[in-house]
């Protein structure tokens, strides 16, 4: 559905380069801390910006030269809707209605409803909550086979983000076919949302995983000084400094339970994985 | 499909749900010919990633307990009451060598190893 490969954008101070493969039917999460490249990479795949070397391919068509037909199956979210702040969502489903063939107008009112999206109300007058769900269905009103959407869930509380991963979750349940990539900063959303992740700093990948495995086998060994010193370093990705010893993040933390039984182990989340891999752990 | 996943727990979440399907098949819960949900489904209700459930479907299917017919679904196989029992013995065979090991790394012999048996059991009945 979407590949990169050894695509290179330079700006002034900052240099992206990276290549991901994303296959149909997928969904997958891309996190990083802010300025890491995230939302340049979604650029790139939308082909928003021309890459200075490197090929980007969406459909196996090159992004910058996507026909209109291949960019109506695509569903994008981004910071803005991109609607004036003077429409209201009657509004909104006129112009959605004369841009996408596909769109779907029964499907759209019965979603404004059930996420209690206000019909005659302005979009400037739109909660955060609201504004965040216009975005999100505005990108899937047209049945497209592919998702991108950019934080999606910024700045939302925990029921409206629910909701919202909820509308993915039955996006992708309609047809197996359809993909999306996702990136966020609330590691917990993606954590059950994604079927794999990829970790970007510094405008490069740093580490490709599947979800589950992240959540089942990476974590953090908590070790002092001296257990430190013995440490078989094999499957350690990253060591840290702390006040009682090392904070050591391992991709195999069965082998340490096993052979380590009193060394102190945690679960390692996407939180983690940024934190120690990025090197910000406290 | 009732299904209670530990997010807290060690155990990685495709075993879980390995595990519980697993019983669902052994008790005839889930009854020979029947279609699981599919992948998509399931991990929406669960709230876990499709990847996390199709590696649960693809240890059932290795195991025996399930068949994916291509483009149509998963189907509980023939519950064969053989394989299930053996699936049974296996897991108790499993644990009882992880406590043996333990006892034998803290230097128990075999008649310790068995009197510790032996209690236990006279302790249940």
């Amino acid at each position: 559905m979407i590949s990169l490969r050894n695509v290179v954008k330079t700006y002034n101070d900052f240099q992206l380069n990276i290549s991901m493969e994303i296959p149909n039917g997928r969904i997958t999460g891309l996190v990083g801390k802010n300025g890491a490249g995230k939302s340049t990479t979604i650029k790139l795949i939308l082909g928003l910006v021309r890459p200075d070397s490197g090929e980007a391919r969406v459909f196996g068509t090159e992004s910058c030269k996507l026909t209109v037909k291949e960019k109506e199956q695509i569903g994008v979210c981004l910071a803005e809707t991109g609607f004036s702040n003077q429409l209201n969502i009657s509004d909104i489903e006129c112009i959605l209605a004369k841009m996408y063939p596909e769109f779907e107008k029964t499907y759209f009112q019965r979603k404004c409803e059930e996420l209690k999206l206000p019909k005659d109300k302005i979009i400037k007058d739109f909660s955060t909550g609201m504004k965040a769900k216009l975005r999100v269905l505005v990108a899937m009103t047209h049945k497209g086979k592919l998702l991108i959407m950019d934080e999606p869930t910024a700045g939302l509380d925990i029921e409206a983000r629910n909701e919202i991963l909820d509308m993915l979750r039955n996006y992708l349940e309609e047809d197996e076919e359809r993909t999306i990539l996702i990136s966020s900063h609330i590691s917990s959303d993606l954590e059950n949302l994604c079927d794999d992740i990829y970790l970007i700093h510094d405008g490069k990948i740093i580490l490709h995983e599947d979800t589950d495995v992240i959540l089942d086998q990476y974590g953090i060994l908590k070790v002092n000084e001296a257990q430190y010193a013995t440490l078989d370093q094999t499957y350690i990705l990253k060591s840290q400094k702390e006040h009682y010893g090392y904070a050591c993040f391992t991709n195999e933390k069965k082998y340490y339970q096993e052979k380590y039984p009193d060394i102190v182990i945690e679960k390692g989340g996407i939180d983690e994985l940024i934190l120690m891999m990025t090197g910000g752990y406290r | 499909m009732n299904i209670i996943l530990n997010h807290s727990s060690m155990i990685p979440i495709y075993e879980q749900l390995t595990d519980q399907i697993k019983s669902k098949i052994i008790q005839s819960l889930l009854k020979e010919g029947e279609a699981l949900p599919s992948v998509r489904t399931l991990a929406r209700e669960l709230r876990i990633s499709a990847l996390t459930v199709k590696k649960a479907y693809d240890r059932l299917e290795e195991e025996g307990f399930v068949t994916t017919v291509h483009g149509k679904g998963t189907y509980v196989t023939a519950s064969d009451k053989q394989l299930a029992v053996e699936a049974r013995r296996k897991a108790v065979e499993d644990a009882f060598t992880q406590a043996i090991d333990k006892a034998k790394a803290v230097g128990l012999s075999k008649e310790e190893i068995l009197e510790i048996v032996n209690i236990i059991m006279e302790d249940e009945s």
